[in-house]
């Protein structure tokens, strides 16, 4: 019979090898997967997406902001750069490098994919907001057209990327960008963001980790000072220039004002009956569409019913159906008080 | 998935040809196809089977039909077909069962939509028939319910909204089939053409989609002269509906007014057709991002306002009190739990009790006297020893085994569980268990699947179409071979009584052994928390959720028609796939025993080979060999067990080679077992092994079925065998460092 601490000591550097080797991310096999990855292909495609972002975004697009973008050295980026001009991808010109027809075509597909693929996160799965621009970073190099058009018909031709950013058509076209810097919003208006930049993504993670997303709606305060001032319903943030940089808004018509945000479903008490104002912009996908599917739109009155045996979830009567959510859920959809009038008695 | 979306789709009388070619030849043809469409759980089954006459289970659960199921039927000399859809809150085809329905209604070109519509939740499931109505115009509203919704005390003018919706609106009570005759009369009347509808369509939308629809509107009616509907062609195209593209594309769009017509006199050039659908795209970057919630909005808006138009409220509402006390009691803070327990304790205390006396009839009859009786005719007849083996002693004996072990207590625990689960009562247990599930990224419904799967495994996997969320449906069925099963009761119990009761003083034998079985299953019910908590956190991190539990009215419980569902439909379908695998188990159990390789056995041989695995993890290669064999039907386990053991040993005893047994003594059991080198290590570490190892090949293949996924089927069946594999190895160890 083998030795029982023998075996243990066996079976316990077995289960640390294999950790080191599969652990997501620090793993072994994850890291050379993630090195096989970076072929010269994909580089490229990276190096002309960031061309293509920056004539979007009207900035010069210099070797210094490539090589930050693709952790690559300036020499490297600048031998990328030479080997897309001979592919007739770009040209130099006094401006910078711009993009060449058909390396606004070769960008375009690029993008299409990497926000379809990310709407589709959205939609179709539960791989959370922080992630979603990972996978597409992988899979905008890895799917056919082909592939593309099939997604984009089975998610119902979606228009825009989760971010708010549009997605171009089969046939390459976009929108001009709309929008502005948050930055650059007056005073005094009230905005709704259209946008998120999802790069660099500690800050995208900060701004969705303070509630925002496009859809939201804010009263701008403060752009100038140290930081920029906002306000929805009760609640003020301050955000860093830097990040508000990355939050881009649109300006709504005088008299449209910010959405209260503090009061949800989640802090209704028993019995008591609220009405919907709407379902927070950060719910997103086949949740989303089940709370619409529900009945859960603005004016629905909703009452809370019962409470679970263990305090979450709460059955609420929404349209005559006795429907259990669970807290998080709740927090996703905003009301106000129930007005007096009861529709009940018709 | 959406196979019928891509594929070429035929027009209308070309999908009348096919179906015509197919009269002659095949035995599904049809005159009349009808869908049957509604949101879940309000009674889309029951009007199904009144129509069709068939019994497909229909439970007090919404989702219980998650594939299409189809039926015919004669009617007036014409053979009709009713296709079953899920059961969906929307078309919107946001998840897959919308995408099957919404695809069935638009590709498919059933000749009648039926809409079932729960009368006591009108305003949600006009929702859905507006939706409907948008797609199609041969629709027939059956609103179901409505004695229950007079006990709530809401009464609907179903005349009224015939008039509001346009279409026929047949009131009745499904279950009681009142009603079902006009709605197939008029179900005829639709599909001969003599009925005309003329739907209600939503008009008014946001300002920002009208302008939309206002800018495209002209555009359609000038490239398309005949058109009816520009704003709704129009609408269509704005959502980039792919059959309306698609029938602008290719000039055909006569076709989608709906009275079926191919003739396009007027096909416009091609040109025309693509100026279309470039401005529709243009039109569509200018619409609003909420421009879809706002559809919702709409139609929510038209759907409240036909209901409000047609519903009384306000009547006595006797039957709505009482449901809400007894909602509160069930779930109220103090009370819930109990009730909880006590009524799932009765179930399985009756299930444990009433099943023993059945068995062990069914035990005497099919093993102590047909088998000897088998043998002795075969032997009569002249049959060679190898067959009378094949036969009897191996495919026969394993069926038997398994529909002794296995009939009764399915037989009792299923319809137990149905009655409560039509009361209602089971929704409000997932509600109740719900934030325990949470924590584990699972379902509260899973609280269901996993009781059911204490019966059957096979049968919980089949339960867990209850959950509507596609990442917690799979934690519920990789997890649910952790309750311990039927099948693998009786394998615990015995150990646990040979040794584990021995090391008490006699009189708290009986009491020690049913604490460890107890301990075992409790164990399993963690170790499912912790596979439920480890695979959402892991590999089914990335799957779509989207939690919700609707609770049903309570319904009184039908007890007859109960007992017949639940014995047709979950009793004998489990057991008829047990059988089907029982079968070659058996021949493969007398064969392995009985071919001979040099002068040991097959099965000697492998015990060999296996043996010094099964030491290391505390077993030995009889009982893996045992498992083996027995992936079919644990119910086996044992008695394949004892048949190798004296096998081995080459010990006196036992019914001969290949053939498999059970003593009626504990005693002489315990003896064969300790005979065979058994200690209390091996009988906890095949108790251990007993819950956790891989599903048994019905649960298996019904994984493989449920999930349509070799993946996650080779998920669901890996997982608790590497972890039994673990805990056995780890606990013989740790156990052999103690000693």
């Amino acid at each position: 019979m083998v030795n029982p601490a023998l075996a243990l000591a066996v079976f316990g550097v077995l289960v640390i090898l294999t950790t080191l080797l599969l652990w997501p991310r620090w793993g072994l096999l994850p890291r050379l997967l993630r090195a096989a990855r970076l072929d010269e292909r994909i580089r490229l495609e990276d190096a002309l997406k960031h061309v293509y972002t920056c004539e979007r975004r009207r900035q010069p697009c210099s070797l210094e902001s490539m090589a930050g973008r693709l952790g690559v050295s300036t020499s490297d980026a600048a031998t990328l750069l030479a080997r897309l001009s001979s592919l007739g991808l770009v040209r130099t010109t006094s401006r910078g490098t711009v993009l060449t027809e058909a390396g606004t075509e070769s960008a375009v597909r690029i993008v299409r994919t990497h926000r379809m693929w990310e709407r589709y996160l959205a939609d179709r799965t539960g791989v959370p907001p922080g992630e979603w621009h990972d996978h597409a970073e992988r899979m905008e190099h890895a799917l056919s057209p082909d592939e593309v058009d099939a997604l984009e018909k089975r998610l119902g031709h979606p228009r825009w990327d989760p971010h708010g950013d549009p997605i171009p058509t089969s046939s390459g076209e976009v929108p001009p960008a709309r929008g502005i810097s948050l930055v650059s919003a007056e005073v005094g208006r009230t905005v709704e963001i259209v946008h998120l930049e999802d790069e660099p993504q500690d800050i995208y993670d900060a701004l969705l980790g303070e509630g925002m997303a496009p859809g939201v709606r804010l009263d701008v305060l403060e752009v100038d000072g140290p930081a920029v001032r906002v306000r929805a319903g009760g609640r003020e943030w301050s955000l860093d220039p830097v990040s508000a940089q990355n939050v881009t808004v649109r300006h709504l018509p005088p008299g449209e004002r910010a959405r209260g945000l503090e009061d949800t479903l989640a802090d209704t008490r028993p019995r008591e009956t609220v009405e919907v104002v709407g379902i927070s912009p950060a719910c997103q996908g086949i949740q989303r569409r089940r709370l619409l599917d529900l009945g859960v739109v603005p004016g629905t009155r909703v009452t809370a019913e019962l409470t679970s045996a263990a305090g979450d979830p709460v059955a609420y009567d929404i349209r005559g159906a006795l429907i259990a959510l669970r807290r998080e859920q709740a927090a996703w959809i905003y009301v106000r008080p129930a007005p007096q009038s009861d529709r009940a008695v018709v | 998935m959406s196979a019928p979306a891509s594929a070429p789709r035929p027009g209308c009388s070309e999908h009348r040809r096919q179906s015509l070619v197919r009269l002659g030849l095949s035995p599904d043809r049809w005159d009349v196809l009808v869908a049957l469409a509604g949101n879940p759980n309000v009674g889309k089954s029951t009007v199904f089977n009144a129509l069709t006459g068939l019994r497909q289970h229909t439970g007090n659960w919404p989702g219980k039909t998650v594939v299409r199921a189809e039926g015919a039927f004669a009617h007036a000399g014409r053979r009709m077909k009713v296709v079953d859809l899920p059961g969906t809150y929307s078309l919107q085809a946001g998840s897959e069962d919308e995408e099957v329905a919404r695809d069935f209604i638009l590709f498919g070109r059933p000749d009648v939509t039926v809409v079932v519509v729960d009368a006591t939740r009108l305003e949600r499931n006009l929702n859905l028939v507006l939706q409907i109505l948008e797609i199609t115009d041969r629709v027939v509203v059956y609103l179901n319910l409505v004695d229950e919704a007079r006990r709530h005390g809401i009464a609907i003018d179903a005349g009224k909204l015939e008039a509001e919706l346009g279409v026929p609106v047949i009131p009745g009570v499904a279950r009681e089939g009142a009603g079902i005759d006009d709605l197939l009369a008029v179900v005829t009347r639709i599909a001969e053409g003599e009925h005309r509808t003329s739907p209600y369509r939503v008009e008014r939308h946001a300002p920002e989609v009208e302008d939309a629809i206002g800018a495209l509107a002209p555009l359609v009616d000038e490239v398309f002269s005949s058109v009816p509907n520009s704003r709704w062609v129009s609408l269509r195209l704005l959502n980039a509906d792919e059959a309306v593209v698609e029938a602008v594309r290719s000039g055909e769009l006569g076709h989608l007014d709906g009275d079926g017509s191919t003739a396009m006199a007027d096909a416009a050039p091609e040109d025309q057709r693509e100026r279309v659908l470039a401005r529709a795209q243009e039109l569509r970057w200018e619409l609003p991002v909420d421009f879809h919630d706002s559809i919702v909005e709409r139609t929510y808006a038209a759907a409240e306002e036909v209901a409000s138009r047609v519903q009384m409220r306000g009547l006595k509402k006797a039957g709505f009190d009482l449901d809400r006390k007894l909602d509160r009691l069930l779930t109220s803070r103090w009370l819930g739990f109990p009730l909880m327990l006590a009524i799932l304790a009765a179930v399985f205390w009756i299930t444990i009790e009433g099943a023993n006396v059945p068995s062990g009839m069914l035990a005497t009859l099919l093993i102590d006297t047909v088998h000897p009786w088998l043998a002795d005719l075969g032997g009569g007849l002249g049959m060679p020893w190898w067959l009378t083996g094949f036969l009897f002693d191996g495919v026969y004996l394993a069926t038997a085994w398994v529909v002794s072990v296995m009939l009764p207590p399915m037989a009792i625990f299923f319809p137990l569980f149905t009655l409560l689960e039509d009361f209602g009562y089971l929704p409000r247990v997932a509600f109740n268990l719900d934030s325990l599930f949470r924590r584990a990224g699972a379902h509260g419904k899973q609280a269901l699947t996993m009781c059911m799967g204490f019966g059957c495994n096979a049968a919980g996997v089949v339960s867990t179409r209850v959950i509507d969320s596609p990442r917690e449906r799979l934690i519920a069925i990789i997890t649910n071979n952790f309750s311990l099963c039927n099948g693998r009761w009786p394998t615990q119990i015995l150990i646990a009584a040979i040794f584990v009761g021995a090391l008490a003083p006699a009189h708290l034998a009986g009491l020690v052994s049913s604490a460890a079985v107890v301990g075992i299953a409790l164990l399993g019910i963690a170790f499912m928390f912790l596979a439920s908590w480890g695979l959402s956190h892991t590999v089914l991190r990335g799957e779509a959720t989207s939690f919700s539990l609707e609770l049903p009215p309570y319904r009184p419980p039908r007890i007859l028609q109960t007992l017949y569902t639940s014995v047709i439909d979950r009793t004998l379908i489990v057991l008829w796939r047990a059988v089907v695998f029982a079968v070659p188990a058996g021949a493969v159990i007398w064969l392995v025993s009985n071919i001979q390789i040099g002068d040991l056995s097959l099965a000697e041989h492998a015990v060999g080979w296996l043996d010094p695995l099964g030491i290391l993890i505390g077993l030995n290669g009889v009982i893996l060999l045992a498992y083996v064999v027995a992936i079919p039907a644990n119910e086996i386990v044992i008695p394949t067990v004892l048949m190798l053991t004296v096998l081995t040993t080459g010990m006196a005893g036992g019914a001969g080679t290949g053939v498999m047994f059970e003593l009626e003594s504990v005693t002489a059991t315990g003896d064969i077992l300790r005979a065979g080198g058994w200690t209390l290590l091996t009988a906890v570490c095949l108790m251990l092994f007993s819950l956790l190892h891989n599903p048994c090949s019905t649960t298996i293949y019904t994984i493989y079925k449920e999930t349509g996924s070799a993946k996650w089927t080779t998920v669901a069946t890996m997982l608790p065998l590497a972890m039994g594999f673990v805990v056995c190895f780890l606990v013989t160890q740790v156990w052999r460092l103690m000693a």
